[in-house]
């Protein structure tokens, strides 16, 4: 698996579909929106573990993180050849943040999918403010539990449903069949930049 | 439909389970009652792997997981076990810093062991 998670180019802005997620506990979660006529909502948040697997990073290779091997540098680097080829410079950085009670690998200009944050129209600019750890080339800043006045921007790109699951119940012998289909509600919310963060550094890389 | 139904989720199935209706019924019935239950499992599933993962990263630092997590809790990271096996595999050095916070918030082993090379390996 890490050979598959390691394949190709990181920071593409093409960035292509994602495994579907079952759904998991529903929390109240700690954005700030800023919507386009300046209204804003602050909902309160749970902190608590993720547990399930709803990582949903975006890749054209299916591949879940950032595409870097583990025996070269850290931060997310690509071969130079694709790097030049069409990208703007981006900032190598990576953020963990949670939201939705689930943590999740960021990176920007890739997007993620999160349970479906409501009051958010398309088109809007969220901050999450819940910031676990924040990577750079150089070093790590390590929070406790979040980094201090790091924020994470993002705009929100879609509210979708999830694909459908069915949801077979069956017992032998008794009669009893119920089908039942199951669309999550989602979110596709994609990163723009990740701010705030120069604080207490834990690690300078080497 | 629902046979056109059951016949599009038989797809892939063995031998005559994907043609005869009467088959592919019992076969789809029973693949819908393993992804019921796996849905549940593969959380479990998950979360096992990801410990395992952890445990491999710490343990070449020489920390075990059972050490690693609990310096963790008592430095109040919050850090979930499936971001941390992600970090282990693909931020080498960020999780080197995590495992080094764990280690002197909470004296586990201290010598990291490495394995010994063997045959062409030591040429590296």
């Amino acid at each position: 698996m890490a050979a598959v998670l390691s394949l190709c180019s990181s920071l593409t802005p093409k960035l292509s579909h994602n495994q579907t997620s079952t759904p998991f506990s529903h929390a109240r979660t700690n954005l700030s929106f800023l919507s386009q006529s300046l209204s804003s909502l602050t909902l309160n948040s749970r902190k608590q573990p993720a547990l399930s697997f709803t990582v949903k990073l975006t890749d054209t290779e299916a591949a879940v993180e950032t595409s870097e091997p583990e025996t070269e540098n850290p931060g997310p680097e690509i071969e130079p050849a694709v790097e030049t080829a069409a990208e703007p410079k981006r900032e190598e950085v990576f953020a963990v943040v949670m939201v939705g009670s689930r943590q999740y690998i960021v990176f920007p200009g890739r997007y993620i999918y999160t349970q479906r944050l409501k009051g958010a129209n398309v088109n809007d600019k969220i901050t999450l403010n819940k910031v676990l750890l924040v990577g750079t080339k150089t070093s790590t800043y390590i929070g406790k539990p979040i980094v201090p006045n790091a924020t994470v921007e993002a705009i929100v790109e879609e509210q979708t449903l999830d694909k459908k699951v069915i949801v077979f119940k069956y017992k032998k012998k008794k009669n009893y069949r119920r089908n039942i289909g199951h669309r999550q509600p989602i979110t596709r919310i994609r990163v723009t930049s990740i701010t705030g963060y120069q604080d207490s550094p834990a690690v300078t890389l080497p | 439909m629902n046979k056109k139904e059951v016949f599009k989720l038989a797809k892939g199935f063995r031998g005559r389970a994907k043609n005869c209706i009467r088959i592919a019924r019992e076969r789809v019935e029973k693949a819908l009652q393993y992804s019921y239950r796996d849905r549940r499992n593969k959380k479990r599933d998950m979360r096992s792997l990801w410990i395992q993962r952890i445990n491999a990263g710490t343990r070449q630092h020489g920390v075990n997981y059972g050490n690693f997590m609990h310096g963790l809790m008592k430095e109040n990271i919050q850090l979930n076990r499936k971001v941390l096996s992600e970090l282990s595999m693909h931020e080498p050095y960020s999780f080197k810093a995590l495992v080094d916070i764990s280690r002197s918030a909470f004296p586990g082993n201290k010598t990291a062991i490495h394995p010994k090379k063997e045959g062409l390996a030591m040429l590296i």
